[in-house]
């Protein structure tokens, strides 16, 4: 019996036909492969298809012939045909009814798996013929004792409200995934949660996910523990958006999110950072110890690959807005390491910045140190940045308003005179730091005199200023520089700039006019109305113009010295008081509610990202609806203005003409066009007829 | 070579080959039915087919790969996409529908003129036997034209699929037709 079985068992084997490539193509070898008497040929030519199908090759041709082996007890056989169907039943929409049946009843399949691939792939099929045979195997599933098929038949819900809301509701399923939040299962929750996101977003009016969620914060709370990853990233996220109810509910949510934090999928860390700062307000009081394990959470992420690290930076970043405090004792772990690629790097440095605590000299004394080998680096980009953080630094640490710390400005501003001297391709980037330096110091003279002396005859020595600076920051800062703290010979410095007045960006524009019109006394006169001229006939930039005029018109009248000067006086000018740039605290808000999404990393609120095609199509229609609207309201109007200039009898009969030929001319179907039109009638009717009538129009 | 040497063997020995039949006829003429009684020998409910159903079963050492496809109008352009490797076609008949009779024989005639079934053995089911005023099977062979068909075997069985009538008859004929051809 035994060897019988074997030698069976070989020659099966030995069989086996793969199919080869003849003269006739390689469709019609395959074609025939598919119609072959031995069940082995088939799932090879199957296999072969399936492979061709992936690499990019159109094999839709044979999609009846393929259809033919879906019924099949051959679990991998039928897995490729169904993943053949998934693809390609959008190409021959008629002939999908021929796998109805077969959908139908591996629905009823004694394997779990099977049933839920028939689901899965039924719901998936964009034709409409299909749709109409769904519900009992859809019903079925839903139903279904083993909770994997359960799982799947409730995504399936959301994709078939994805293709066909009506019949949704009118299968009723869409109770049945309400009620499926309370499955036993943790997986069938989620994912009836994570589907009943989609159906939201699809119809905001359908379902209230909100009110559910919160019926059911206790259950998911209770089935996180068992969840993976992706399930739990959903009920994270619904529980974030969650409004409790009372700090006690809160303290419940935090108290079990707070294990989540040492997960090691780091978006599962970052969506329970994000749903625990969202009901931080909510509690009573914040433990020291919260904050300390939200650190350390925020930190595991900082060993993470690169590419994640500059997420989890990016999202740091709006959370260090919000939560200054957060990651004060963590500064070492952003400093940025030589192997870190150049976006990393780049936001390590922005970081760094804010988490310095000012008040601690020896940090930041120790930061300065850092940011001073970082500007020797040789990546053009990363350096500007480590220069801007240097001027950043040494603003943020004289607010701390101590007297060592005001001697650091003096450290800093000697690191400046050595960088503009020895490094000349860094020089737009210093002199705008320079100028923010020196704005911020404007009424308190931290600086001392001799470092002023010097920055000036450096900065004065420089040639050829035109193609010093390579950005429109740069080259306004020069002007405001040496237009504020030399007096000797600026016409010939300006100069040249202003001989290529036109190629100049809106900013050193300005900054030429107002230059010299602030030192309108060491100037020739004929320079002043040289740059005025320009400003105001060669400028598009309407501010510029403006101002010219003003300036013009201050120095033409009596007095206009005074005026001038006390236009410019440096002491009302407000002094500068951070570089660093914060979120508007609405843009912070809503960064917040969105962080560990995209637009946490874009910094974009998701209603910024015009993402959807359709809603743009559907915005557009409206548009348009409302310009006719307004059209025909405008039109209306006029004519009433007409009728009611002549008065006479005829008026109400030609002004309903005309009405009427407005009527054709916009088609109008809306009801608000036809209340303003009868509106417009009886309001013409006024003049002609009785009150009594009118007040029975109106009845 | 290794195929040409498989290929040789499978012909001699004739191992794991499936003769494809197919189950024809108009919408509830009772092909599912006749289909499970094959495979199972007993009386299943059905629901109108949309599609197929394929069986595998054994008869007598041959493995057989039933095909019962849909009878509905709207499904009927789709039987050609079966026809290919086919030995051999059962017809089903509703013994009792004479309306509809002259579709049928249409039909038939129009799926025999396909070239791919150009050999392939036709077999005729006068179904519904069992029910009362069933045309008997030779005033079906005469609605349907049956003494027309040249070059073909062929043959029709009164048969009724509830009770289990005349269905192994009629495959025992057709077995035997399809052995001498393919084999």
């Amino acid at each position: 019996m035994g060897v019988d079985k074997k030698i069976k068992k070989f020659l099966r084997d030995a069989i086996r036909v793969a199919p080869k490539i003849s003269d006739k193509g390689e469709v019609f070898e395959l074609r025939n492969g598919l119609v072959s008497p031995y069940p082995q040929t088939r799932k090879d030519a199957i296999r072969k298809i399936i492979q061709q199908m992936t690499s990019g090759k159109d094999v839709s041709s044979l999609f009846p012939d393929v259809l033919k082996n879906i019924a099949t007890q051959d679990i991998e056989q039928k897995k490729l045909v169904y993943l053949y169907v998934a693809n390609y039943a959008e190409t021959h929409p008629e002939l999908c009814i021929l796998v109805v049946n077969t959908f139908v009843s591996d629905a009823a399949d004694p394997n779990p798996l099977i049933r839920s691939m028939a689901i899965r792939t039924m719901s998936m099929i964009r034709v409409d013929k299909i749709m109409e045979y769904i519900e009992t195997p859809l019903r079925k599933t839903l139903a279904d004792d083993n909770p994997y098929v359960r799982r799947t038949a409730v995504l399936c819900v959301a994709k078939l409200f994805q293709l066909n809301p009506e019949l949704c509701h009118e299968l009723g399923v869409l109770n049945d995934l309400q009620s499926a939040l309370s499955d036993e299962n943790p997986m069938v929750v989620a994912n009836a949660l994570a589907a009943l996101h989609e159906i939201n977003e699809l119809d905001p009016g359908c379902i209230d996910v909100k009110k559910l969620v919160s019926e059911n914060v206790r259950r998911f709370l209770n089935v996180l523990n068992e969840c993976t990853e992706w399930a739990r990233i959903t009920i994270l996220e619904s529980l974030s958006e969650h409004k409790s109810v009372d700090p006690m509910e809160s303290r419940e949510i935090v108290d079990r999110v707070v294990p989540h934090l040492q997960h090691v999928n780091p978006s599962v860390v970052l969506i329970s950072v994000k749903c625990i700062l969202m009901h931080l307000s909510n509690l009573n009081t914040v433990p020291e110890s919260l904050y300390n394990k939200l650190s350390t959470a925020l930190v595991s992420l900082m060993s993470t690959p690169v590419e994640i690290q500059y997420v989890a930076l990016r999202n740091i970043r709006i959370i260090l807005d919000a939560f200054p405090d957060l990651l004060k004792k963590e500064l070492r772990i952003f400093y940025v390491k030589f192997n870190d690629p150049l976006y990393v790097k780049i936001e390590k440095l922005d970081i760094l910045i804010r988490l310095l605590p000012a008040d601690n000299m020896k940090q930041c004394q120790m930061l300065f140190n850092e940011l001073k080998e970082y500007a020797k680096d040789f990546d053009h980009e990363f350096v500007t940045k480590a220069i801007q953080s240097i001027s950043q630094l040494a603003i943020k640490v004289s607010n701390g308003g101590e007297d060592t710390h005001d001697k650091f400005l003096n450290t800093v501003m000697e690191e400046f005179i050595s960088i503009i001297q020895d490094r000349e391709e860094f020089r737009d980037i210093s002199m705008i730091c320079i100028g923010d330096l020196l704005r911020y110091d404007s009424d308190s003279n931290l600086i001392d005199n001799a470092s002023r002396a010097q920055l000036v005859a450096i900065i004065s020595s420089w040639q050829d200023i035109e193609t010093v600076f390579t950005s429109d920051l740069g080259s306004c800062n020069y002007i405001w520089f040496i237009t504020n703290y030399t007096s000797e010979s600026l016409e010939t410095k300006l100069q040249p700039l202003v001989e290529i007045f036109e190629d100049l960006g809106t900013l050193t524009q300005m900054a030429l006019l107002m230059g010299a019109v602030k030192c309108h006394n060491s100037v020739s006169g004929s320079f002043l109305e040289n740059i005025l001229q320009l400003c105001t006939t060669d400028v598009h930039d309407l501010d510029i113009r403006d101002m010219a005029m003003m300036y013009w018109r201050c120095l033409s009248i009596e007095n206009g010295d005074q005026v001038i000067n006390q236009l410019f006086d440096r002491h009302e000018i407000p002094k500068l008081h951070s570089t660093l740039d914060h979120f508007s605290p609405e843009m912070l808000k809503s960064l917040l509610q969105e962080l560990s999404t995209l637009s946490s990393v874009y910094f974009k609120p998701i209603s910024q990202l015009q993402h959807r095609s359709n809603d743009v199509h559907i915005i557009k229609n409206k548009n348009l609806d409302e310009l006719k609207g307004m059209a025909t309201n405008e039109i209306l109007k006029n004519q009433n203005d007409d009728v009611l200039l002549d008065m006479g009898n005829d008026s109400g009969t030609r002004s309903t003409g005309v009405l009427d030929e407005l009527n054709d001319l916009f088609d109008i179907t809306g009801d608000m066009g036809k209340v303003n039109i009868s509106q417009n009638k009886n309001n013409n009717n006024n003049t002609s007829s009785s009150h009594a009538t009118d007040l029975l129009d109106l009845m | 070579m290794g195929n040409l040497v498989s290929t040789v063997f499978d012909r001699l020995w004739g191992v794991d080959k499936e003769l494809r039949i197919l189950i024809l006829g108009l919408d509830g003429a009772g092909k599912t039915t006749i289909l499970y009684r094959l495979k199972i020998g007993e009386v299943i409910e059905t629901k109108p087919t949309i599609g197929f159903h394929v069986e595998t079963l054994s008869y007598k050492n041959l493995k057989l790969n039933v095909w019962d496809l849909g009878g509905q109008t709207s499904i009927r352009p789709y039987w050609r996409c079966y026809y290919a490797n086919t030995a051999a076609v059962i017809f089903v008949v509703d013994s009792t529908d004479k309306d509809r009779m002259n579709i049928a024989s249409k039909e038939l005639h129009l799926m025999l003129q396909e070239e791919e079934l150009q050999d392939s053995a036709l077999l005729v089911f006068a179904n519904k036997q069992d029910q009362p005023g069933a045309l008997s099977a030779s005033e079906v062979s005469k609605e349907l034209n049956l003494a027309e068909l040249k070059d073909r075997s062929w043959s029709i069985v009164a048969s009724s699929a509830i009770k289990g009538e005349g269905i192994t008859e009629g495959l025992d004929w057709l077995i035997d037709v399809v052995k001498e051809e393919q084999m």
